[in-house]
């Protein structure tokens, strides 16, 4: 080990990455900001680091150095400058892209050959792909195509010891763990991605939208619920409580206690109509009946041709399995109640796991930004925590001690992004 | 490494945690927790031999606290802990090679709960494949796995070995479908791994456990994904003029969105030798024999018994029937037997390898040149879907549509039900081919579509030389393919036959991970396929010695597999 001086360590990362991409910030403990341009300058840069015992932590679009303490010298590595497509395979239907990748780009090119990574809304897509790989919480799911990382074949990633791994590809295995798994939500504690294969998919033949006004948001739930028993695969559903229904559609004033559902099916034109007919039959079952179906167009629009969305965004977010989903909502409505405010919801994002609440809170008629109402949203957090829901963005902290003795293992200088999780 | 074992002193400890019924030191106890279904194990053992490691002690724990409890103690005697579920691991998995403690989870067998909400189930990890399929369909469910070993296998084991049903293009691999594991470290702990990956930060701990074969924890129960039990049924066969044309019809399905239950293609020689046993026997005896070119040739191969007429998985499924006297196996081994149908078929392998190398389309046609002196057969299809009555037919019709636009001829019902009629009854054939002198074994490799034909050649054409070789192709994904080969040779003497059988597996392996598959789709490695696990993940081994040296510093868990140097205290 080298003792540390900066202009040593400058140089160094100079050598491993052109000396233009290679910036100091501050002083005494100063950020050394790179931007490699390849994997095996990634190599590079974690081999100087540590020689010389300096924690690196790499940075999407987010740049999101919040975890570096700034007591220490560090490394800020920026993937921006990985931002190719390496590998488009047609046959496979496989795509390999680079980390600093943006997920929305990465559609753009796709959809010029009429593929796409699935029916995610394009706004969990605007971070980079080795964020959205390293940190999965954003709940990026769809009934359909399920959760992003399903989506993942396999990962390139550098090591503490400036190795390049690369799990091996194929669709599915049977040697040992799936060791690409190690490398996804473990936030850049375990390696730096480098690359991913992700599954494509053919933009679908046909797309039918349904909009659909139920007696109750359990009713619509169970609509919902009794859809995908049915085998259903929507490409997007959404239930609006009627306060949220009203503040999301002008003019739109639904009795208290209704719900809408919208939902969107794709596929082979017969199957996506057949999935259509079959969620209307659940919906008639539950007491529920078609309505207006401009407000599912609004909707998609809004998801996937960039109209605005209203604002603000949700105060709080619970993620709930099916048979939690109608607790989850009465628990947090009656929180709210007694703290004095209204909460009203919207739940989508379903898939095999469950779907996601989210919820905005009002008082006096007036939205409640999440920063503004701290207590509110604690205590509403509790209730859902209570019904048996998940606060997206959770950790798992029972696991820590094994987390941790793996990072031990790959990383015993502790250079890795240290700090985060843990 | 491991302490020597005093066995008055374990007997006392293992009795202290488990009483005296649920322990044993007897040598028989021993000996048959020796081995599972690895056919390597087989040819020693029809030579009379005893296995060359046994374990120290067999325990049959009923509650995850016990399992804590005997891993602890191991941990302080410093000798090994060797899951076993049924035993019926085709690779070695449980051999106790340093000795050790063999925990027996069978009397763990409770289906705890069934959410109808959520679609999932909590089991314990010991419970019967066939026992925990019925339990779930008089509920009203399916968990959709149907292992050809489902009769003798057990859920811990399925998750364990990454296991596949039969129906898996619809319903997944085991991995595909568990939500969370209950677990038990190498240091004793008792870990879950449930909760919804996308809403909880860190990485997806049951995808790191799922798959480990015993090195990394002990799966005590898992909560896994059920379906609803299916409404309807629908079987047909279809028949593809090459494997290169079926390839490209299987790849279109998957890639309409479109999800069988079943899609099974069957090269030239699996479709000939199985589509013999609609004959009678003297008929299909006389059709080996001129494929093999030779005149007379066949054994009479008494076949084990076949499950119980009441065994179906499911009440209501069509019963094996004890119809053919020795089956497609026994005839392969007639091929095997045979030398001068062996070089044919070795020959016009390796021909057809070459062909495709300069031209995809015409080679497979060519496939058995001199060898294949009947008719022409082409390959057979059977496709299966299940599920909701409305959506099923509507994806049925999808499906048979996309098929025959890509060149595949119906021919209708009767090839599909057939062939669920017998689907569990080949796999239990293999003992009188062993109690023969032959050996059978099976190969299961995988690769995305881009390079599935060339694996196809490349590992036929490895096992070719040795072994008469068939395959079929039958778990499909959009993104690939798994192909199963069966091979069969006839060596004198139980060290030729070794010698034979682990050239064998070399060459296959090393072919297969030269054109990029991975060397199991879902057999699992044990330690049949140890030595081919460092050129299946290179230097992203790495992750996985972590692993092993966080969740068993001590490396007491199934040492000496998958790869993972047997020491205590392993740096990656
Ligand atoms: C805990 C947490 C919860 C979040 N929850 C939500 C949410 O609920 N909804 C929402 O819309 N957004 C959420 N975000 C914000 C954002 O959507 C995600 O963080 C996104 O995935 C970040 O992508 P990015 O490209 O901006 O990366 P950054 O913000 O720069 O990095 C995010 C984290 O990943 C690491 N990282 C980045 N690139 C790599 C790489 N190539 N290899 C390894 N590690 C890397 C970083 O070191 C950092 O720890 C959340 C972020 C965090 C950290
Ligand atoms: C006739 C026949 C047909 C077969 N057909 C199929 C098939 O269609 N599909 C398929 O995938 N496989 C098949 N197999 C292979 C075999 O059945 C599977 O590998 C099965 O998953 C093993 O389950 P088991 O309970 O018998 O495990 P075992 O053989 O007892 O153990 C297998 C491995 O897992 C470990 N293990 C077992 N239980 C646990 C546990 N609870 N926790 C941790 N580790 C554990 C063991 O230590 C060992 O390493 C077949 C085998 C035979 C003999």
């Amino acid at each position: 080990m080298s003792p540390f001086t900066t202009a040593a360590f400058e140089a160094a990362l100079a050598r491993a990455v052109d000396a233009e991409h290679v910036a100091v910030k501050g002083g005494v403990f100063p950020a050394f900001h790179v931007a490699p341009a390849s994997a095996a300058e990634i190599c590079e840069v974690v081999v100087a680091c540590r020689e010389h015992r300096v924690p690196l932590h790499p940075a999407g679009v987010g740049g999101r150095p919040s975890y570096a303490p700034d007591d220490r010298p560090r490394v800020v590595l920026a993937t921006r400058r990985l931002a190719q497509v390496v590998q488009l395979d047609e046959t496979s239907l496989l795509v390999e892209a680079q980390a600093g990748l943006g997920g929305l780009e990465l559609e753009r090119i796709l959809a010029r050959r009429g593929l796409s990574v699935g029916d995610y809304p394009p706004v969990v897509l605007s971070s980079t792909l080795g964020g959205i790989l390293a940190v999965r919480t954003p709940g990026k799911s769809s009934a359909r195509h399920g959760f992003f990382e399903d989506a993942v074949v396999a990962v390139s990633a550098v090591l503490a010891n400036g190795r390049l791994v690369h799990t091996r590809l194929a669709p599915r295995r049977a040697t040992g763990p799936d060791l690409a798994r190690a490398l996804c939500g473990s936030e850049g504690i375990i390696g730096i991605i480098t690359s991913a294969v992700l599954r494509v998919h053919r933009k679908p033949e046909a797309r039918f939208l349904g909009a659909y006004l139920l007696p109750s948001i359990d009713a619509a739930v169970s609509a919902v619920l009794l859809a995908l028993r049915e085998e259903v695969m929507p490409s997007g559903l959404r239930i609006y409580d009627s306060e949220e229904a009203g503040a999301h559609f002008e003019g739109l004033v639904l009795p208290e206690g209704q719900a809408l559902l919208v939902a969107g099916t794709a596929g082979p034109t017969d199957l996506a109509a057949c999935d259509r007919d079959l969620l209307g039959s659940a919906v008639v079952a539950e007491g529920g009946g078609e309505t207006d179906l401009g407000l599912a167009e609004l909707w998609w629009r809004r998801l996937h041709a960039g109209e605005p969305t209203p604002a603000p965004a949700p105060a709080l977010q619970v993620m709930a399995r099916p048979s939690r989903l109608r607790a989850v909502y009465a628990a947090v409505k009656a929180a709210a109640a007694i703290a004095g405010a209204a909460a009203r919801a919207h739940i989508s994002r379903f898939d095999v796991d469950g779907a996601v609440v989210f919820f905005t809170f009002c008082r006096d008629g007036h939205v409640l930004l999440a920063a503004d109402a701290g207590a509110l949203v604690a205590s509403c957090a509790a209730a859902a925590d209570t019904a048996g829901g998940w606060l997206l963005g959770a950790r798992a902290t029972k696991l820590d001690s094994y987390l941790l003795a793996l990072k031990r293992a790959v990383d015993p200088d502790g250079i890795m992004n240290p700090g985060v999780l843990g | 490494m491991f302490a020597p074992v005093d066995p008055d002193k374990l007997r006392l400890a293992l009795e202290a945690i488990f009483g005296s019924r649920r322990v044993s030191l007897r040598l028989l106890d021993r000996q048959t927790y020796a081995r599972d279904m690895w056919p390597r194990l087989l040819l020693a053992r029809r030579q009379g031999e005893a296995p060359a490691h046994v374990p120290n002690a067999v325990v049959w724990p009923e509650h995850v606290r016990e399992v804590a409890a005997v891993v602890k103690l191991a941990r302080e005697l410093r000798v090994p802990v060797i899951p076993y579920g049924g035993g019926s691991g085709v690779c070695g998995g449980v051999i106790p090679l340093f000795g050790g403690i063999t925990i027996d989870l069978k009397r763990m067998r409770e289906l705890r709960s069934v959410s109808g909400e959520d679609l999932i189930c909590d089991v314990d990890a010991g419970m019967n494949g066939e026992r925990f399929e019925r339990e779930l369909a008089h509920r009203g469910y399916t968990f959709g796995h149907f292992p050809s070993s489902i009769y003798c296998s057990t859920v811990g084991g399925w998750l364990a070995t990454r296991a596949a049903g039969q129906l898996s293009t619809k319903y997944g691999k085991v991995e595909d479908r568990a939500a969370g594991l209950t677990v038990v470290t190498g240091k004793g702990e008792i870990i879950e791994t449930d909760g919804p990956n996308r809403a909880l930060r860190g990485p997806n701990w049951t995808q790191l456990l799922v798959g480990s074969e015993g090195t990394l924890g002990i799966i005590t129960s898992a909560r896994l994904r059920v379906a609803p039990a299916p409404q309807l049924r629908v079987y047909r066969g279809f028949e593809l003029p090459d494997v290169a044309t079926g390839i490209i019809a299987l790849r279109r399905v998957l890639q309409r969105g479109l999800r069988p239950a079943v899609l099974r293609l069957y090269d030239e020689l699996d479709t000939f030798l199985a589509s013999m046993g609609h004959k009678s026997d003297k008929e299909s005896d006389e059709d080996t024999a001129r494929y093999a070119g030779a005149s007379a040739a066949t054994g009479d191969f008494a076949s084990a018994p076949l499950p119980p007429v009441d065994g179906g998985a499911l009440p209501s499924w069509p019963v094996p029937e004890p119809s053919e006297r020795g089956g497609w196996m026994s005839r392969l081994v007639t091929l095997a037997r045979d030398e001068g149908a062996r070089k044919r078929l070795m020959k016009s392998a390796s021909r057809a390898a070459q062909n495709a190398a300069l031209s995809r389309g015409s080679m497979a046609n060519r496939l058995f040149g001199a060898a294949a002196t009947t008719a022409h057969r082409g390959c057979r299809l059977i496709v299966g879907l299940e599920g909701s009555r409305i959506r099923t037919e509507v994806e049925a019709q999808l499906t048979f549509a996309e098929l025959e636009a890509a060149g595949a001829k119906d021919r209708g019902e009767e090839p599909g039900l057939a062939w669920l009629a017998h689907r569990y009854a080949v796999s239990y054939r293999m003992s009188p081919i062993f109690r023969d002198g032959a050996f059978v074994d099976t190969m299961e490799v995988a690769s995305s579509w881009d390079r599935l034909l060339d694996l196809y050649h490349a590992v036929r054409g490895a096992l070719a030389p040795h072994a008469v070789v068939m395959a079929h192709l039958s778990h499909a994904y959009a993104d690939g393919c798994s192909i199963y080969f069966t091979f069969a040779a006839s060596v004198e003497g139980a060290r030729n036959a070794e010698r034979v059988y682990d050239a064998i597996w070399k060459d296959g392996m090393e072919a297969a991970t030269r054109v990029g598959g991975t060397i199991s789709h879902h057999h699992g490695v044990g330690l049949l396929k140890a030595p081919y696990m460092a050129a299946e993940h290179r230097e992203a081994m790495a992750i996985f010695r972590g692993a092993k040296a966080a969740l068993d510093p001590d490396g007491i868990l199934n040492p000496g597999k998958m790869g993972l140097v047997a020491s205590r205290k392993e740096a990656p």
